[in-house]
C-alpha cells in the first residue's frame, strides 16, 4: 500500500485514534520520522505523547489509523512482533529491571545470541559507567546510572528506529550533557523519536519537531523555525520554555 | 547500614521466628519430640512449597489469583493413582487429546496460506465463529458415546477391590470403531486452527522462519497419536507389569506432565482472554475448581482412595539409619532415635529438590531471566520484543505440573479425594502472602515457617489437650503477624 516515493521515511503515523480505557487519548495524530534523524515529540505533560509512542509499537494499540514502519504497516499486531522488527523502546521513569543486575538488563534485550558480545563495545563507549556496574543488580544504580541503562537497553539489538521517552527527565545537568551526546551519536547509525519536555535539549538534538496538544498534533515543522517563535514556544509548552530543564 | 539492614532484615525476621520455634521446642519437648515433630513439619512444609511455587509466580507474573491451583493438586493425584494402580482410563483418553493438540497445533502452518484468502473484512469475524462452532461440534461427535465411566472404573476397581488389575482389563471399543474418533477430534482441532490463524487478515505479521520447527512438532504429535490409539490395550498391560519403583517413577513424571498440559490448556482458553478482565479472573479459575472438583465425583465418585506406596519405600522394617535404608528401602527409619516413615522423607527431599531446580531455572536460565523481569513489568518485557504470552502460558503450566507433582506425591499418605486440593490451596494462600507475592524464595520460607507452625501446634494441642483448631489458626496468626510487620511479605518487593 505504501508509496514508494515515501520510504525514505522509516516511520509514518497516520491519523490514529487510541482510547485508554474509555478515554479518547489520540484523536488522530500523524508523523513522520525521515531515516537518519532526530524527530522530537514536544508538548505538555498528558498531551498524548507517551501515548503516541504506545500506540506505534502496540502497547496501547490504535483503534483507527495506520502506523507504518518501513513502509509495512503495524497496527494491530502483537507488540513483541513490532518490536522484533527492529524498534527499540526506551520509556519514561528510567523503567529498568531494577530486580535484574546490570548484564542481565542488557542480556535480556538479545534478540540474536551474542547480540550483546556485538554491541558491548560501542556500549560502552557511550555510557562507561556501566562497563564498571556490570555485575551489580539494577536497584543499586543512581538515577542517572538506571537511565543510561535504559537507553543501552534499546541499543544491544539491531534496532532501525529508537523511541526515546523523556530521557533527560530528573536528571542532573552534567548527566543531560552525557545523554544528548550519547544520543546526538546514535543518529548516525539509527533513527530516533524522542519524547522531550526540555526544550533546550530538544532544539539542539532534532532538526524537526511535532508539538502534541490534548491527543492531536498542533504544529509541526523544522526545529530551526521552532526556536524563533517564541510566542508558539510559550502557547504549547508553558513552563518548560527556555528553561534547561528543572 | 540502614540498605543492608533492609536488605537482610527479612533473613533475619526468618531466622529469628525458626530460631525461637526451635529454642522452645528443644528445651520444653525432648529431642525425640522435637525431631519427630520437626520432620512432620518439613513433610508439611514441602507440600505446601509445592503448592506455593507455582501460585506465587503465576501471581507475581500475571497477577491473577488462580483459584484452581488446588485442583491441580488434586488432578495430579488423580493422575498418579491412576498410572499407578491401573492406567487404562488415562491410555484411553490420550489418543483422544494428542489428535486435538496435533490439530492446534497447525496455527501457525495454516497462516501464511489462509491469510491472504480474499475474505471481506466484515465477514472476517463472522468465519472465525463459525470455524469455533464447528470445531466444537466434531468436536462433541468425536468424543459421543465414549464409554468413560466404564474406562474410569479400572483403576477404581484396583484400589477398591486390591484385585489384580491385569486381570480387570476393560474390553474397549474395537480399534477400527475408535480409529473415527482421534480423526474427528483431528479434524475439530484443524478447525479451531484455522479459526486461529485469521482467514483474510492479511494484517497480521507471518512470522518467518521455524516452519520447519512447527512442522517436526505437528509431525510429532500425529505419530503419538497413532502410536497412542494402537497401544490403547497393550500401554496400560505393559506399565503394569513393569517394576513397581520405576512405575511409581513414570507416575510422577505422567502426572507431572498432564498438571502442567491442564496448565496450558487452562491458561490459553480460560484465562488468556480474561487478562483484559482480570475482575473475572478470580470467578473463573474458582468457577474452574468447581468443575474439576465435581468431574472427579462424577468419574471415581466422591470416595476416598490410597495409593499404596512403592515397595522402595514399604518393605516391613525398620532402617537403622538413612544408609541402611538404602539397601534395606523399610517403611520406616531411625532418625536420631525416632521411627519415622520413609517415604515422608522422600516428600521432604522431593520439596528441597524442587526448591534448588526452581532456583537453578529462575536465576541461570533466559527463561528465568525474563521471569523475573516480567514480575516487575511485563510491559516492558514485551516491548524488548519478547513473546510474553507465550511465557505466561508456560509459567501457568510450570505452576500447575508443580502442583500436580505435590499432589502425586502426597497421594500416597494423604487420602485421594475430590476436595483434597482446597485445604492445600488455602495454605498455599497464607504461604504466598506470608512469602511475598512473586518470590519463590519466599514460598519456600512461608512454606517451611506454615509447615513447622502446624507440626509444632498440633503437638502443644495433643500434649496440654487443646482443640487442634490451635494449630490450624497459628498459621493464619503467623500471617497477621508476618502482615504487620512486613506488608508485602516476608520476600515480597514493596512499590
Amino acid at each position: 500500500m505504501s508509496a514508494d516515493a515515501d520510504i525514505r521515511y522509516v516511520l509514518q503515523v497516520e491519523n490514529i485514534h487510541t482510547y485508554i480505557g474509555q478515554f479518547h487519548i489520540l484523536e488522530g495524530v500523524s508523523l513522520k520520522v525521515r531515516q537518519g534523524s532526530i524527530t522530537v515529540l514536544l508538548g505538555r505533560n498528558g498531551a498524548g505523547k507517551t501515548t503516541t509512542l504506545k500506540s506505534i509499537l502496540g502497547l496501547t494499540p490504535p483503534r483507527e489509523g495506520r502506523v507504518l514502519f518501513d513502509g509495512q504497516e503495524i497496527q494491530g499486531n502483537q507488540a513483541f512482533d513490532v518490536a522484533n522488527l527492529g524498534i527499540g523502546y526506551v520509556p519514561e521513569h528510567r523503567a529498568i529491571f531494577r530486580n535484574l543486575s546490570v548484564v542481565e538488563n542488557l542480556k535480556i534485550a538479545e534478540r540474536k545470541k551474542g547480540d550483546l558480545d556485538r554491541k558491548a563495545d560501542f556500549i560502552f563507549d557511550l555510557f562507561p559507567d556501566l562497563k564498571r556496574l556490570y555485575k551489580l543488580p539494577g536497584n543499586h544504580l543512581s538515577g542517572g546510572q538506571q537511565q543510561m541503562l535504559a537507553v543501552a537497553r534499546a541499543l544491544v539489538p539491531d534496532n532501525k528506529l529508537l523511541l526515546i521517552d523523556e530521557p533527560s527527565e530528573g536528571l542532573a545537568p552534567v548527566l543531560i550533557e552525557q545523554m544528548m551526546e550519547a544520543i546526538r551519536e546514535l543518529s548516525g547509525t539509527t533513527t530516533v523519536l524522542l519524547v522531550e519536555q526540555n526544550f533546550i535539549m530538544a532544539s539542539q538534538l532534532s532538526e524537526s519537531y511535532y508539538i502534541v496538544d490534548d491527543g492531536r498534533i498542533a504544529h509541526q515543522g523544522a526545529m530551526s523555525d521552532l526556536a524563533q517563535n517564541k510566542a508558539l514556544i510559550r502557547q504549547f509548552l508553558g513552563a518548560s520554555v527556555g528553561g534547561g530543564g528543572k | 547500614m540502614k540498605g543492608f539492614w533492609r536488605e537482610r532484615g527479612r533473613f533475619l525476621v526468618v531466622i529469628v521466628l525458626l530460631a525461637a520455634l526451635g529454642l522452645a521446642g528443644w528445651s520444653g519437648m525432648g529431642q525425640k519430640s522435637f525431631v519427630r515433630t520437626m520432620l512432620s513439619g518439613l513433610t508439611l512444609g514441602a507440600l505446601y512449597f509445592m503448592v506455593a511455587a507455582g501460585l506465587t509466580l503465576i501471581f507475581g507474573l500475571m497477577d491473577v489469583l488462580n483459584f484452581a491451583h488446588g485442583a491441580m493438586f488434586m488432578v495430579g493425584a488423580y493422575a498418579g493413582w491412576q498410572f499407578y494402580t491401573n492406567p487404562t482410563f488415562l491410555f484411553g483418553l490420550a489418543p483422544l487429546i494428542l489428535a486435538l493438540l496435533t490439530g492446534l497445533t497447525a496455527t501457525p502452518l495454516l497462516q501464511p496460506v489462509v491469510v491472504n484468502w480474499p475474505i471481506p473484512e466484515r465477514w472476517q469475524r463472522g468465519l472465525r465463529t463459525a470455524l469455533f462452532l464447528a470445531a466444537l461440534a466434531v468436536g462433541v461427535i468425536g468424543v459421543a458415546r465414549l464409554d468413560v465411566l466404564g474406562l474410569a472404573e479400572t483403576a477404581m476397581v484396583a484400589s477398591m477391590v486390591a484385585a489384580n488389575p491385569l486381570t480387570e482389563a476393560t474390553p474397549q471399543e474395537p480399534l477400527a470403531t475408535f480409529g473415527i474418533r482421534p480423526a474427528l477430534l483431528l479434524v475439530a482441532g484443524l478447525l479451531a486452527a484455522l479459526a486461529q490463524a485469521r482467514p483474510g487478515d492479511a494484517t497480521q505479521f507471518v512470522r518467518r522462519g521455524a516452519a520447519w520447527r512447527h512442522r517436526a512438532v505437528a509431525g510429532a504429535l500425529l505419530a503419538l497419536t497413532v502410536g497412542a490409539a494402537l497401544a490403547r490395550e497393550a500401554g496400560p498391560l505393559a506399565v503394569l507389569q513393569m517394576d513397581a519403583n520405576w512405575r511409581f517413577l513414570l507416575a510422577l513424571v505422567a502426572g507431572t506432565l498432564i498438571g502442567g498440559g491442564l496448565g496450558v490448556a487452562v491458561e490459553v482458553s480460560l484465562v488468556r482472554p480474561l487478562y483484559v478482565r482480570s475482575q473475572f479472573l478470580v470467578l473463573a479459575t474458582l468457577g474452574l475448581a468447581f468443575v474439576l472438583t465435581e468431574l472427579t465425583q462424577v468419574l471415581w465418585d466422591p470416595l476416598a482412595y490410597q495409593m499404596s506406596r512403592p515397595p522402595l519405600f514399604s518393605q516391613p522394617g525398620k532402617a537403622e539409619s538413612i544408609l541402611a535404608w538404602f539397601s534395606q528401602h523399610t517403611t520406616t527409619v531411625n532418625i536420631l532415635g525416632v521411627t519415622f516413615p520413609s517415604y515422608r522423607l522422600f516428600i521432604i527431599v522431593l520439596g528441597a529438590l524442587m526448591l534448588l531446580a526452581l532456583g537453578a531455572l529462575m536465576n541461570y536460565s533466559r527463561l528465568g531471566m525474563i521471569i523475573r523481569a516480567g514480575v516487575q513489568d511485563s510491559e516492558m518485557v514485551k516491548a524488548l520484543g519478547i513473546n510474553v504470552r507465550r511465557v505466561f502460558t508456560l509459567v501457568f503450566a510450570l505452576g500447575a505440573g508443580l502442583a500436580a507433582l505435590g499432589g502425586i506425591g502426597a497421594a500416597p499418605f494423604i487420602p485421594v479425594e475430590p476436595v483434597m486440593g482446597d485445604r492445600f490451596l488455602m495454605q498455599g494462600f497464607i504461604t504466598v502472602v506470608i512469602g511475598g507475592m512473586g518470590s519463590y524464595g519466599g514460598a519456600a520460607a512461608g512454606a517451611l515457617l506454615l509447615g513447622l507452625a502446624r507440626a509444632f501446634g498440633d503437638f502443644l494441642a495433643l500434649k496440654f489437650s487443646l482443640s487442634p483448631a490451635i494449630s490450624e489458626a497459628s498459621t493464619v496468626i503467623i500471617m497477621a503477624v508476618v502482615l504487620l510487620v512486613r506488608p508485602a511479605g516476608l520476600f515480597g518487593k514493596e512499590e
